[in-house]
């Protein structure tokens, strides 16, 4: 090593050096450039909306937020419907399609023989290449029937419990909130288990042998090791699913039945906020356009402060398990 | 190969002290790889028994038969028999539960769950018994203390274990192992991971616990199989060639092969 760094250093390296450095901070800048894109048409989105919308949103201001009066002939605007509708379509779609893809995810790489893993596995993916609007005919076509036929069963029992059974009432259309939030949750279970078991991959197999050594079953080392572990990519997978059933517009549109009274019951038509833009978009002029315009503002809003909560909730679970 | 077969036909055993566990003709079998060919040996009680061979003698594997750990990965198989207390523990009735608060281990690298220090000792613990606040407080700091983590950790048992340095942690993961109370614990490569304070720590550790745990030590380092160890079994290419007392091991050994290996000729 000495004899080399005793001779001079030839004109070549240097010239080299200050290319590279060239090269270097171009590649930087263009990276940088990249990245201030996807800001630059994040904020140009919700700029437009936001001034798109600015004739309903300032002139009635929280009364387009609290009111569920949508009426365009008389000019009058309430959000409260859709936003309501796409909050509670989401949550089913979320309540049903977590623990399943959770136990798919398991399923697929504690569980699972080998041989299983792969075909199990693309089969699930291409659900997430199946697109919306196959999904809305198949639900208006096939689910929605089949709903219809088992809706007054549901109102038959589930109807009759106290609290919750006024979600469970109503005539058996088959269209709703309730067909809608299943159909929902089969979009977005490829992109959750999918996630899951990606990241489940990724715990090391000590760390499992660990728990299994000291006599835990499968089951408590994926609760108690597994999970804790890949906590903050679970909870990402999970909102990438969310995301798209909040903004998910063909599908919900066909089997959601499109109607802006609110009930408290599941299987009752309601409307999102999304299907009612893409009901609605064609004929809109004037005050209602602005008001559809005002709605996709909501619904960056929505999909905003439903990430700031998740954050949220992930630094309180680090807070507890003491970092 | 004909007095390797031989040899290791009959137990070896140790004369000195009661076998904790009987090792009758254990074969291993990989995806259909003969790794481990009919181990027969005594695993004397209350003392501590280092199993050393070059890398992919078995002597590893041997140790993940000791508490099934092998049995979560499919296409994995042991035969023959491992008496533990008189009975045989690799049969399919005897309860995986009930063996591994008898056995514990632990492994070449420190793997602390990430939770805290006292959830780290009160995980296992919770598995098989359910205890008041007091006692399960209690349980880890016994626990602890045996593991000599107690000074080092009493200030921040709320606190990650991850946070530990590696020495502690695996410490931590000794008194994991510990907290269930087992009759035997199994040392995996313990000090690999770890620079020579750390390493000396353990060891020191070692003979302490041996007053109370049957402890198996699997390593790669001869020194440290000098050191704390008994008894001492050399294995070679999935046979077990001796096993003896530690000191005869290291000055006289009675094989070509174990010499041949502590003296550095091969392996």
């Amino acid at each position: 090593m000495s004899a080399t760094s005793a001779e001079p250093i030839p004109r070549d390296t240097e010239h080299r050096s200050r290319t590279d450095a060239r090269h270097d901070l171009f590649f930087r800048f263009l990276l940088r450039f990249c990245a201030m894109l996807v800001l630059a048409a994040l904020l140009g989105a919700a700029l437009s909306t936001l001034w798109g919308g600015r004739e309903v949103l300032f002139k009635d201001g929280f009364r387009f937020l609290f009111s569920s009066d949508w009426n365009p002939v008389e000019n009058q605007f309430g959000a409260l419907a859709p936003i309501v509708g796409t909050l509670v379509t989401s949550l089913i779609a979320l309540l049903l399609a977590v623990p399943v893809s959770f136990g798919i995810a398991l399923f697929l790489t504690e569980i699972a023989p080998r041989w299983m893993r792969g075909p199990v596995s693309a089969a699930i993916e291409l659900l997430a290449a199946i697109p919306s609007i196959i999904y809305g005919m198949w639900g208006l076509f096939v689910f929605v029937p089949f709903m219809a036929s088992i809706e007054p069963t549901l109102s038959d029992t589930l109807g009759n419990i106290p609290v919750i059974g006024a979600l469970f009432q109503g005539p058996p259309l088959g269209l709703g909130l309730l067909t809608a939030g299943i159909v929902l949750a089969v979009m977005i279970l490829p992109f959750i288990s999918s996630v899951m078991r990606e990241v489940f991959q990724t715990v090391p197999a000590r760390l499992k042998e660990s728990s299994y050594a000291l006599g835990s079953t499968t089951w408590e080392v994926v609760w108690d090791i597994v999970l804790p572990y890949t906590r903050s990519a679970v909870i990402g997978g999970i909102f990438l699913g969310l995301g798209r059933a909040l903004g998910e517009t063909m599908a919900v549109t066909f089997v959601l039945g499109n109607s802006y009274n609110l009930t408290a019951s599941l299987l009752m038509p309601g409307t999102s906020i999304s299907s009612s833009i893409a009901n609605e978009f064609n004929e809109a002029v004037g005050m209602h356009r602005s008001a559809l315009i005002a709605l996709g503002f909501l619904l960056f809003v929505v999909t905003f402060i439903v990430l700031l909560i998740a954050r949220f909730m992930l630094r309180q679970l680090q807070r507890k398990e003491g970092r | 190969m004909n007095d390797l077969a031989a040899a290791t036909a009959a137990p070896l055993t140790g004369a000195n002290a009661p076998a904790k566990l009987k090792v009758r003709d254990v074969h291993f079998y990989y995806n259909g790889y003969h790794a481990l060919k009919g181990i027969n040996m005594d695993i004397p009680e209350k003392q501590v028994t280092a199993i050393i061979g070059p890398s992919g003698c078995g002597k590893s594997t041997l140790l993940r038969i000791f508490n099934r750990i092998y049995a979560i990965y499919p296409k994995l198989e042991a035969k023959g028999s491992i008496e533990l207390d008189g009975e045989n523990i690799l049969d399919p009735s005897y309860s995986m539960n009930r063996l591994r608060t008898k056995v514990g281990m632990v492994f070449q690298k420190p793997v602390p769950f990430p939770m805290t220090i006292f959830e780290n000792v009160a995980y296992g613990i919770r598995h098989h018994e359910r205890l008041s606040r007091a006692d399960m407080e209690i349980r880890v700091e016994q626990a602890l203390r045996s593991a000599a983590l107690w000074d080092e950790a009493k200030d921040k048992l709320k606190q990650s274990a991850l946070g530990l340095s590696g020495g502690q942690q695996q410490r931590l993961c000794i008194a994991r192992g510990i907290a269930l109370r087992p009759e035997v614990l199994l040392l995996d490569e313990p000090t690999s991971a770890l620079d020579p304070i750390a390493t000396g720590r353990i060891e020191q550790l070692v003979e302490e616990l041996k007053h109370e745990y049957t402890i198996v030590i699997v390593t790669h380092n001869m020194q440290q199989a000098a050191r704390v160890s008994d008894r001492t079994a050399f294995m070679y290419m999935g046979d077990l060639i001796e096993f003896d007392n530690t000191e005869k091991i290291f000055t006289k050994p009675g094989k070509k092969q174990t010499e041949d290996y502590i003296t550095g000729r091969f392996g």
